[in-house]
């Protein structure tokens, strides 16, 4: 576009420097929620207090914080099965299905050993609890390596196939907790059975130790990406996978690997969303739910640019905006789902943000002999 | 069984706006993964219009524009801004799921008007669709404008070359492409079923998207396969028709879901695509800069 001697041009960004991520994330983040604004016209409250009642449950209430950390915890996980992927330029959109395979194996567990009552443990909990997170972690890296290994040897596209599995497991979920399914509870109809009080995860001070799973895996994958061999190759593989099939890298391998570490994470995101969640502990009527919170997952890892450990602050704040959203929901009386659409505004500004990281507004001055008016005259001789 | 096929039929037609409007996008050269988020948000539109105005006419209208304006969204950022495509679809399925759902919480229920008639239990939009699979296959093959979608999508650089431009075709088949995602949602909330609820469509835009691969990017078998898929989708929801008391209700629901992967494999063969898998827009995906 040419406006008067100046041309406005969008140019590639050459190099984009860690400031600049950063704050593209901040002002991302900013600006859904200055949008989120709109949402809370209708409110009881004024702006401000509806802002306010959104933070001080999720930040300053003892109970709030508590559910905060929780969330964030599973948010982690999720941000992880979506993020080891995409380094490698693929997208896991299985999160929903890779969660649910992953709690119906860890109560498979107790189901199968017939441990669903607190006297009949045939092994020692601590065991049964290990063998539960083990199996919750395979389950869901089994499915995500299902999708990956397709993508690799054939190239189907992996997000109509772990799409296509996220309906599969969540029909399965219903046939295993609803209508009498094996999963169903004595009591209540249409939810999985409680898990005995010895195989709920252990907590210290209210948190369970999947906190320290997910501090500690955002430590190790970002170490794996920036300084090992392996992290190189995935992270060249997601640049430019042709160049790395020259360099000798193995796209099979690869596409498989990330998938199978992803899908582990999501596994393990669905054992701590049932059975490490106090006051849960059993496949909830209304599963559907932590599938579509597992799309936080994908909207932090995108915020964060493929960082764990940046993911963590991202994923604290957008657990706590999504309980603290459902709590002034109920207090100020909005109409239900101000957390999805807090979702949506953060995916609309992370692209336009994604924009403005790639590209810059560029002002050039037209060089003056471009710019030269046509000879009104002719020239002499 | 007729009213069964006909049901199937008028399944078969949601799938089959979505696909054919994803089908012409991606013969142009662009791939828009996000269909089923124009689908719930042209619903959701639709839906809100026609139960506010009580008019049928107002609450497609609003569906087509939804849509129409979302599949220009998704041009600006694949065709102006050179983005990725992925990226820009997801997120506009993520933005229309979100934003959908609190939008549309308050009309959640049954619409509350006459329902639509239909020709002996057959939905009228069915007849619409082999309308529009018709003209689309004519649009594509058998005129200039055709050529020009398709060499967008094929080679862009030697579109441009012969004097098509390639931004203006891609523009138009987005913008087309939105519209008859709108579309479908809104056939989806005002005349298949009439009820809102909050990600109602809870997989079929994908269904959709993967047709118009298994479609080779022909309308015809485009519509074989819709057809194949609405029949599958009916049956799932109601297996004792066919197979009474075989299996819990929730197991039939994975059906089409579980079908759409080995097909998909199929397809992805080497053998399949030798042989057959040359229809594949080559540009697919990939942003062309001029010059």
């Amino acid at each position: 576009m040419r406006l008067g001697r100046y041309e406005l041009t969008l140019e590639p960004r050459p190099a984009v420097s860690a400031v600049y991520t950063v704050l593209t994330a901040v002002v991302a983040i900013l600006l859904a929620l200055a949008l989120s604004s709109f949402l809370f016209l209708s409110a009881d409250a004024s702006l401000l207090g509806a802002y306010r009642a959104v933070f001080s449950y999720a930040f300053f209430n003892p109970r709030g914080i508590l559910a905060t950390v929780q969330r964030a915890i599973y948010l982690l996980f999720c941000t992880y099965a979506f993020l080891v992927p995409l380094r490698a330029g693929l997208w896991n959109i299985g999160l929903p299905g890779q969660v649910f395979a992953g709690a119906l194996a860890a109560f498979a567990v107790p189901f199968v050993l017939r441990a669903q009552e607190a006297q009949t443990l045939a092994l020692a909990p601590g065991l049964l609890i290990l063998l539960m997170v083990a199996a919750a972690a395979a389950a869901g890296a089994m499915l995500g390596g299902f999708a990956g290994l397709l993508r690799a040897r054939l190239q189907v596209n992996e997000i109509l196939v772990t799409m296509m599995l996220n309906s599969i497991l969540f029909w399965l979920v219903a046939y295993m907790i609803k209508e009498g399914g094996p999963f169903m509870g004595a009591t209540a109809e249409g939810e999985g059975f409680t898990l005995p009080a010895p195989l709920t995860a252990p907590l210290l001070r209210g948190v369970p130790f999947t906190a320290a799973l997910a501090l500690g895996a955002a430590v190790l994958l970002d170490l794996l990406f920036a300084k090992t061999a392996l992290g190189y190759r995935i992270r060249a593989f997601g640049e430019n996978p042709a160049a790395a099939r020259y360099g000798g890298i193995s796209p099979v391998a690869l596409s498989l690997l990330v998938f199978l570490l992803g899908g582990a994470f999501a596994g393990l995101a669905g054992y701590h969303a049932f059975t490490a969640v106090p006051g849960v502990y059993k496949i909830p009527g209304n599963y559907g739910f932590y599938g579509d919170l597992a799309f936080y997952g994908i909207i932090s890892a995108l915020i964060a640019r493929g960082s764990a450990v940046g993911a963590v602050p991202i994923a604290v704040l957008f657990a706590g905006l999504s309980l603290g959203a459902r709590f002034a929901q109920g207090a100020l009386h909005l109409p239900f789902g101000v957390d999805y659409a807090l979702l949506g505004l953060l995916m609309m500004t992370f692209i336009a943000s994604h924009a403005l990281y790639q590209f810059r507004l560029a002002w050039r001055r037209v060089p003056s002999e471009v710019l030269q008016p046509a000879p009104t005259e002719l020239p002499e001789g | 069984m007729w009213d069964l096929l006909a049901r199937s039929l008028g399944a078969s037609t949601i799938f089959l706006f979505a696909a054919l409007g994803e089908l012409v996008n991606q013969r142009s050269g662009v791939l828009n993964v996000g269909l089923e988020g124009l689908m719930l948000f042209g619903g959701t539109a639709a839906f809100i219009t026609a139960q506010t105005t009580g008019s049928y006419p107002l609450g497609f209208l609003a569906g087509l524009t939804i849509g129409g304006l979302l599949g220009l969204a998704h041009g600006f950022f694949s065709i102006t801004l050179r983005g990725d495509q992925v990226v820009s679809g997801m997120g506009l399925w993520i933005l229309s799921f979100g934003l959908t759902t609190y939008l549309g919480s308050a009309y959640t229920g049954p619409l509350g008007l006459a329902r639509i008639p239909s020709l002996m239990g057959l939905s009228p939009f069915f007849l619409v669709g082999v309308a529009l699979v018709a003209i689309t296959w004519l649009l594509i093959f058998r005129t200039s404008l055709g050529l020009a979608i398709r060499s967008a999508g094929e080679n862009p650089a030697a579109a441009e070359a012969s004097g098509i431009s390639v931004v203006a075709i891609r523009y138009l088949c987005v913008t087309v492409g939105g519209v008859l995602a709108g579309l479908s949602g809104a056939t989806y909330t005002l005349s298949y079923n009439p009820v809102w609820n909050y990600n109602f469509l809870m997989g079929w835009g994908f269904v959709s998207l993967a047709l118009v691969f298994f479609s080779m990017w022909n309308p015809w078998i485009l519509l074989a396969g819709a057809s194949l898929f609405g029949i599958m989708w009916q049956l799932s929801l109601s297996p004792e028709l066919v197979l009474p008391g075989v299996l819990s209700r929730y197991v039939w629901r994975t059906v089409p879901f579980a079908i759409t992967i080995p097909i998909l494999v199929v397809i992805s063969t080497p053998w399949f695509r030798t042989r057959w898998g040359l229809a594949k827009p080559e540009a697919l995906g990939r942003p062309y800069a001029k010059g």
